[in-house]
């Protein structure tokens, strides 16, 4: 706690106006990211002391000390640590692919199978009859028509579809969680993140024509997105390939290189569109289930994994956007609502109908509740397309995605203590 | 497509590295230069905007953090090494020695460059001149005993010479460390022209302070028992949070990790557990750290460069090598000290990097980019030729000691 409040106090003073002429601004990034570092680790592992996670420590941290509250980090270098934030993402995401070990797959792909097709078919259609229904009581849809009503609600329908890996993941390892649960929820997130891209693609393309009636169905964004896809897992699997090789006549400087690989997949993906998340999924997927390395390295992915996790999870809290939250908070808060009863309803449709046990049916519904990365980017791709929507959409996801970040790790954490797939280290913490 | 280039060229560079660093029973001057990492500074060149433009200014900008890191970690590591009861076996007379031999270097290097860049610059304004040699006397007082650790399979019989140039190589930094930190505080950038000496009197104040009050900290985080992950977030949080800090306010990020290496490691009780974790990051670090660099290095290369870098490693060179008997009659050291034990001195090693991009990064003007040119190359030279110099001064005089 001293050192909390000291590091806390340091920043307070070091950022005072009587510091300002020896001070140079543009050179502040290193200093912010050093603090948030240290701040939001031990405000983590404060938060873990009254039984919540460390991550939703990290975000809170970089709520507080974001552009928004504190102002020590300003937006302009949120936005300068966003390769960081894109680093982090590979790191977690080759993690992700890691442990998505084929023979365990293999025992649930029934299961995973229901619960991805029955929270697609009932979340999409759900936030459409939401749309209807909101269309009496918010301007936004009001201002719709029948149509565009429709198409923007399943725009957001299929964001709200999504499961954030990352966080998913990341409790996973924070909690040293194994078993069924936890297999269950990683692999039906992971797979989802491919639906929902695809499906985005689809809606995208029939949703230009009906805002533009001059344009015919543009199936120009629904190809630009496959071949994304496409182009994503094929690069995950060359990408894959080459670790593995590295793996078996390299060996060496494995730090490096796991680095090396995360900065490339976010170079790669940055120039030419595709998905570093998808890219670093299937190329993790693929040195663990073929080659005998996969367990190495996870191993060296993994001594980086906490200041990586704290970095990734700081820079979210920091760039979650409290101007739209303020703006559109009502709205977001019942969309959440909303989706939390539609996921319930998926998850259970499909575990009943794969013959889960009373358990999943009941209780895993809390493990999809968290929202991050490729909501936020097919967002911001929906905001692009439309810009005469001015920002009204981009606002309501970024608060609902502000919202399910803060809920979303905490309920997967209580989901894994109560089928007690925890580490029995951490089981007792809690 | 240049990424993956890049990528493919990275992986071969870890490939002859992974074939050549094996242990050998000579040490080649190319084996020394892939042993000590300066390769990647080559690969960081070519990595940015005069090469493949991968690491484009945007990409640098973004990852200046990590330069800042590798900046602190490698005076957290300095500073970490500093522990009383380590430094107790070591004679009063050796810490002379070292002092007495910076100092002497320091000015002899400074007279000259500045006699030279006064003559080569002449339209610069004296105090960006004064800067310049000050810059590279501080930089000439330090070097690194990784050569000597490479090489201590060659040395016969690693007697009396061999200790004292290891003691002397791994402390030599602290002076210069100490010149940096005097110089980033009372030649502060921007400069500033009324109460110099009560404002750089404050900035080393608030330096020093702030970096012993982080090491305490950063002690009381691990005092208790402390999983290694959590040992490591702190680890780079701090090192992070003090060297982001100096960065931020002009100040030497050298100075103030190496003062919370210091002080951590004279009040913790991790050190084995601590050194596992040090040692598994140095690597990493400080390869980024050199590929960052070279993509930073504006290379420039022209007569003035080439007479630059000769007067600095002629000077620094009879700065090491000539005082050493009179300082062995000033200090009645107990064994001769022959002027060839001198040349043993000559390897800058990664410290020298991190000194010199320093210096670079917070006097950011044009005099300054020419200094990091004729740095580096000047790095790169001596630590070439340092493994053939080392034959011919150390291991010759331990030879003789054995005979």
């Amino acid at each position: 706690m001293i050192t909390l409040v000291v590091i806390f106090l340091l920043m307070l003073l070091l950022k005072t106006s009587a510091f300002f002429p020896f001070a140079n601004p543009e050179k502040g990034t290193s200093f912010a990211l050093g603090f948030i570092l240290i701040f939001a680790f031990l405000f983590g592992k404060r938060i873990n002391r009254i039984k919540l996670p460390q991550i939703t420590g990290f975000i809170l941290a970089g709520i507080l000390c974001g552009p928004f509250i504190l102002k020590f980090l300003s937006a302009d270098q949120v936005s300068d640590l966003q390769l960081f934030d894109g680093l982090a993402l590979s790191l977690i995401a080759l993690t992700a692919g890691g442990e998505m070990a084929f023979g365990r797959l293999k025992a649930q792909i029934r299961s995973i199978s229901a619960l991805v097709i029955f929270q697609t078919l009932i979340i999409i259609p759900g936030f459409l009859v939401f749309g209807f229904l909101g269309r009496k009581f918010f301007p936004f849809f009001s201002d719709l028509t029948i149509v565009q009503t429709a198409a923007v609600s399943l725009l957001l329908g299929t964001l709200a579809t999504a499961t954030s890996p990352a966080t998913t993941i990341a409790i996973i390892t924070e909690t040293k969680s194994k078993g069924k649960y936890t297999d269950l929820v990683l692999s039906v997130a992971v797979v989802k993140d491919f639906i929902v891209i695809v499906l985005f693609a689809l809606f995208i393309s029939l949703s230009k024509p009906v805002f533009s009636p001059d344009q015919g169905f543009d199936a120009r964004f629904f190809f630009q997105i496959l071949r994304e896809v496409g182009g994503s897992v094929l690069l995950g699997i060359v990408v894959g390939g080459g670790i593995i090789l590295y793996l078996r006549y390299i060996r060496r400087e494995m730090t490096v290189f796991v680095l090396s690989v995360a900065f490339f997949t976010y170079q790669i993906s940055h120039s030419y569109g595709y998905h570093p998340l998808l890219i670093c999924l299937v190329a993790g997927f693929i040195v663990e289930n073929f080659s005998p390395h996969g367990d190495r390295f996870i191993q060296a992915i993994g001594k980086t994994s906490l200041p990586v996790y704290v970095v990734f999870f700081a820079i979210s809290g920091a760039s979650l956007d409290l101007d739209a939250l303020r703006s559109s908070w009502v709205l977001a808060l019942i969309c959440v609502f909303w989706r939390t009863v539609l996921k319930f309803f998926g998850t259970y449709a499909g575990a009943s109908l794969a013959k889960e046990e009373r358990g999943v049916r009941l209780y895993s519904w809390a493990g999809f509740i968290s929202q991050a990365g490729v909501s936020l980017g097919l967002a911001i791709l929906v905001e692009k397309t439309f810009p005469e929507w001015q920002g009204v959409f981009l606002s309501l996801v970024l608060a609902i995605i502000a919202i399910n970040q803060i809920i979303g790790p905490v309920l997967l954490q209580k989901l894994l203590i109560r089928v007690q797939e925890v580490g029995k280290k951490q089981l007792s913490l809690y | 497509m240049k990424a993956i280039y890049a990528f493919g060229l990275l992986i071969l560079l870890a490939f002859l590295g992974s074939r050549l660093i094996v242990r050998r029973k000579t040490l080649s001057p190319l084996h020394f230069i892939f042993l000590s990492g300066l390769l990647y500074i080559f690969l960081g060149l070519y990595l940015g905007k005069h090469g493949l433009n991968i690491l484009s200014p945007q990409v640098l900008d973004a990852l200046t953090p990590l330069i800042s890191l590798g900046l602190g970690w490698i005076g957290f590591l300095f500073g970490f090494q500093f522990e009383a009861k380590y430094l107790r076996r070591f004679s009063k007379k050796s810490f002379a020695l070292s002092l007495l031999q910076s100092t002497f270097v320091f000015f002899l290097v400074f007279a000259v460059l500045f006699i030279v860049v006064r003559k080569l610059y002449p339209g610069q304004p004296h105090h960006l001149l004064y800067g310049m040699a000050l810059s590279f006397g501080l930089l000439a007082t330090v070097n690194s005993p990784t050569l000597l650790n490479a090489a201590s399979f060659a040395l016969p019989s690693r007697g009396e010479y061999s200790y004292l140039a290891r003691f002397l190589t791994s402390v030599s930094g602290f002076w210069g460390i100490m010149g940096l930190a005097v110089l980033f505080s009372f030649w502060h950038f921007p400069f500033f022209d009324s109460q110099i000496i009560l404002v750089g009197s404050v900035l080393l104040l608030v330096s020093t302070v702030v970096p012993i009050m982080l090491g305490y900290l950063f002690y009381l985080s691990t005092k208790k028992k402390t999983p290694e992950q959590d040992v490591l977030v702190y680890l780079l949080g701090f090192v992070f949070f003090v060297s982001g800090a100096a960065f931020y306010f002009n100040m030497s990020p050298l100075y103030v990790s190496m003062v919370m290496g210091i002080t951590f490691s004279n009040l913790t009780r991790i050190h084995e557990k601590l050194y596992p974790l040090l040692l598994a990051a140095e690597k990493p670090l400080y390869i980024v750290f050199l590929i960052l660099i070279g993509a930073l290095w504006e290379f420039k290369f022209d007569l003035t460069i080439a007479l630059l870098i000769l007067a600095f490693l002629g000077s620094r060179a009879l700065g090491y090598v000539s005082p050493l008997t009179s300082f062995r009659f000033l200090l009645r050291f107990p064994f001769p000290l022959p002027l060839l034990f001198g040349f043993s001195f000559l390897s800058f090693g990664g410290i020298g990097v991190a000194f010199a991009v320093s210096l670079k990064l917070t006097y950011q003007t044009d005099l300054m980019e020419i200094f990091l040119s004729i740095a580096l190359i000047s790095i790169i030279v001596s630590d070439f030729f340092s493994p053939w110099l080392l034959k011919v001064s150390l291991v010759k005089l331990e030879s003789e000691e054995r005979s």
